[in-house]
């Protein structure tokens, strides 16, 4: 569903990304680990069409996403790190707004019941979103992305700045989705919410993937263990 | 994707009070500049009234001292005053040539306030010399005046700028552009749709401020108020194309400021100014003074000689010579043929005066299609009837006056003819006419090209580009 070919990423001489090769197919989650700076934003922004890659190709259902973007577009939902919205406009607006340029026309009750879905207290729905925290907005971004039934869904760091509940709460969602044969792609530095809620998992290390592993075969010590010696912080493992 | 841009644009405008402080201010820019350019028309077509009225109350004096002499009165009269002779009738009673305002006037008054509208050429004036704008304060000249024509060719781009740079760079720097660009949409398109919906609600603005300031000003030319709507909706297409043009093509919202107001200054202020200071150098024109020096120099030369020229003058024109003899020579005899030689002597220079009016007005008028705001300010001054070329025509008007006027005291004074209560009534009168071929749309067409044209060049470059990349991420 989500797969990227040899893909490579060039600023000038420096190479974020670095012939990546990934495929996340529905029903998974392939979380993606790695330090700040080791290219798991840029995998998602190519895969978004965000960014052109400098050489190889990202596909959405077989589609690559520089040929067709706004067709690809059709089928990821995507929720970006720190997720803004129209401060002006409500909840349930930015809701109906983001849905409806896509083509998704929802009545009332359908944006209603999407964000009871999505885990927004029920008393935000109708105030406008320049109070909300960034929790708050995190969850609005879920309801959009919900209200697209997307077959792909690209995620990159959502539980930061979540508190454990609203954490908790999107893995039963993410679950859920998986359930429904979405196929999810997420950024993040949380391990042990990656070990709990992924069916695989990648560690990237200055844009190449160093190791994949199914989240099955592998415990929270063994994954730590192996996070930090890629990172080479051998000494700190022992 | 139109009508939820549509709907949630208006709310976000109205919530931000664009809307509302937009309308604010065009309403108060248009009433204040249509009121300033009525208060100057009314004062305008007061000084002609005031003028015609001085005339109508000394022609009634002068009549009846006519009719008084035909009866056989003698009012004892100095012979410099006394209506009998044509000359004095041609001096002292000239006709008020007058350019009275047409309705659009007051839409731009910014010629009108260096020029004259009115003047009383008499017989013996050097009118052919005539410049209408001599009063020319240099300072008006820089600033022109505050009225509409002022307010849509100076500030509208400026509101269409403020309204419109950041329309996608405001996304990108509040953060929703990374949602917005995750949807199944062209941002282009996306931006296309806003800066559209935009250019829509301004013209509903201008539409609103318009009419309120043509209602206030009692215009009730329809077509008039039509077309000034029109005129200000063409001119902001073409900074409306400039502002999407930027907007995908630039990045960050000061960027973006930064490079429509460097439009602005180009097209508003210095192609205009660049024209002007290289036509003077192109085609300058003799000075005024240098003129009115040489004609000065050749008058106290024809003053010295006079008698002969007039014997000269009588030689070529025999027609002026049937009654002549020593005795009727007068003053008047001899300074008139002066004054013919004197005109027929500076011919050379005063064409050349006029020669380099028109080239340079040629050049000109060639070099308007570098400058939408030239255009404008072009079409607007023709219907208001106060462009050059209206000012031109008027100063034809009045040489054309000047010399039937002239032709028709001549032969009396030539003739020693006395000057009669029934020549009173048939002396010429000016009845000023205007030029409605000076007023023509191929501006406004000029305008929807310079427009296509900014938009071919970004659909152009747009294709050209190989990165294209609208910088989603910082
Ligand atoms: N526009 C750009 N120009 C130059 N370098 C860039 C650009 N965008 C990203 N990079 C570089 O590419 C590398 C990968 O960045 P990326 O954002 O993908 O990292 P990340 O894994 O998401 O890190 P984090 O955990 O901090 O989010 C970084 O070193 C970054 O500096
Ligand atoms: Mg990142």
């Amino acid at each position: 569903m989500i797969t990227t070919k040899k893909i490579t990423k060039k600023y000038g001489d420096f190479t974020a990304l670095d012939q990546l090769s990934l495929n996340v197919k529905p029903g998974e989650i392939y979380c993606l680990l790695g330090a700040n700076g080791a290219g798991k934003s840029t995998t998602i922004n190519l895969v978004l069409g965000f960014i052109n890659p400098t050489s190889g190709e990202a596909l959405i259902n077989g589609k690559s996403v520089f040929k067709n973007n706004i067709e690809t577009k059709k089928d990821i939902a995507y929720i970006p790190e720190n997720l803004m919205l129209y401060p002006t406009l409500t909840a349930m607006e930015n809701l109906d707004y983001f849905s409806g340029i896509g083509g998704q026309k929802l009545k009332k009750d359908q944006l209603e019941s999407l964000l009871i879905q999505s885990g927004l207290q029920p008393e935000a729905f109708y105030k406008r979103t320049n109070a909300f925290s960034k929790g708050m907005r995190q969850k609005v971004g879920i309801a959009i992305a919900i209200a697209k039934q997307a077959k792909a869904l690209l995620l990159d760091e959502p539980t930061s700045g979540l508190d454990p509940k609203a954490s908790n709460e999107f893995g039963e969602l993410l679950q859920e989705l998986k359930g429904n044969g979405v196929a999810t792609l997420m950024a993040t530095h949380d391990l042990f919410r990656a070990k709990e809620i992924a069916t695989h998992i990648g560690i990237m290390k200055s844009g190449k993937l160093k190791q994949q592993f199914t989240a099955s075969d592998i415990s929270l010590p063994q994954l730590e263990k192996a996070y930090l010696d890629t990172m080479n912080y051998k000494e700190l493992a022992k | 994707m139109f009508t939820y841009n549509f709907k949630y644009e208006l709310k976000l405008l109205l919530r931000s009070s664009w809307i509302q402080l937009l309308t604010l201010l065009l309403l108060l820019l248009f009433v204040f500049a249509s009121y300033n350019g009525k208060q100057k028309v009314d004062k305008r077509t007061a000084d002609i009234t005031s003028a015609q009225t001085v005339v109508d109350t000394s022609d009634k004096e002068t009549l009846s001292i006519l009719l008084a002499i035909e009866k056989g009165e003698d009012l004892n009269l100095s012979p410099w005053v006394t209506p009998t002779s044509p000359i004095n009738i041609g001096n002292q009673n000239p006709r008020v040539a007058a350019m009275p305002a047409n309705e659009m006037a007051f839409m731009s008054v910014g010629q009108s306030d260096i020029y004259t509208h009115y003047v009383l050429p008499k017989v013996s004036g050097d009118d052919f010399a005539l410049n209408l704008s001599e009063m020319a304060s240099p300072i008006q000249l820089l600033f022109g005046s505050f009225d509409l024509a002022f307010v849509v060719v100076y500030l509208l781009p400026l509101i269409v700028i403020a309204f419109s740079y950041n329309v996608l760079s405001e996304e990108r720097e509040r953060g929703s552009l990374k949602l917005l660009a995750s949807q199944p949409i062209s941002i282009r398109k996306w931006v296309f749709q806003k800066i559209g919906i935009r250019m829509f609600w301004i013209s509903i603005m201008v539409l609103l401020a318009t009419t309120v300031a043509f209602l206030l000003n009692d215009i009730k030319s329809f077509d008039g108020y039509v077309l000034f709507f029109v005129t200000c909706v063409i001119y902001m297409l073409f900074w409306f194309g400039l502002t999407f043009a930027v907007n995908i093509q630039i990045g960050k919202s000061t960027q973006n400021a930064f490079v429509l107001l460097g439009f602005w200054i180009v097209f508003v202020l210095l192609i205009p100014s660049i024209i002007n200071q290289v036509s003077d150098v192109l085609y300058p024109v003799p000075s005024r003074n240098q003129l009115i020096n040489e004609m000065r120099e050749h008058k106290s030369e024809a003053e010295k000689k006079q008698d002969q020229i007039l014997d000269n003058f009588l030689r070529d024109h025999p027609e002026y010579a049937v009654n002549n003899d020593a005795n009727s020579k007068s003053f008047w005899h001899s300074y008139m043929a002066s004054q013919k030689i004197v005109k027929e002597e500076l011919q050379p220079l005063l064409s050349e005066f006029d020669n380099n009016l028109a080239k340079r007005q040629k050049w000109v008028n060639k070099l308007q299609w570098l400058s939408p705001a030239i255009l404008v300010q072009q079409d607007l001054n023709t219907r208001a009837g106060t462009s050059k070329a209206d000012y031109e025509n008027y100063r034809q008007q009045i040489l054309n006056f000047s010399n039937e006027w002239r032709d028709y005291f001549m032969p009396l004074l030539y003739n020693n003819q006395v000057f009669t209560s029934e020549h009173f009534s048939k002396l010429p009168i000016f009845q000023y006419k205007s030029d409605k071929s000076i007023i023509n749309g191929y501006r406004l067409w000029g305008v929807l090209l310079l427009t296509s044209i900014v938009l071919v060049i970004v659909i152009i470059t747009y294709k050209l580009r190989t990165k294209k990349e609208y910088s989603i991420i910082q």
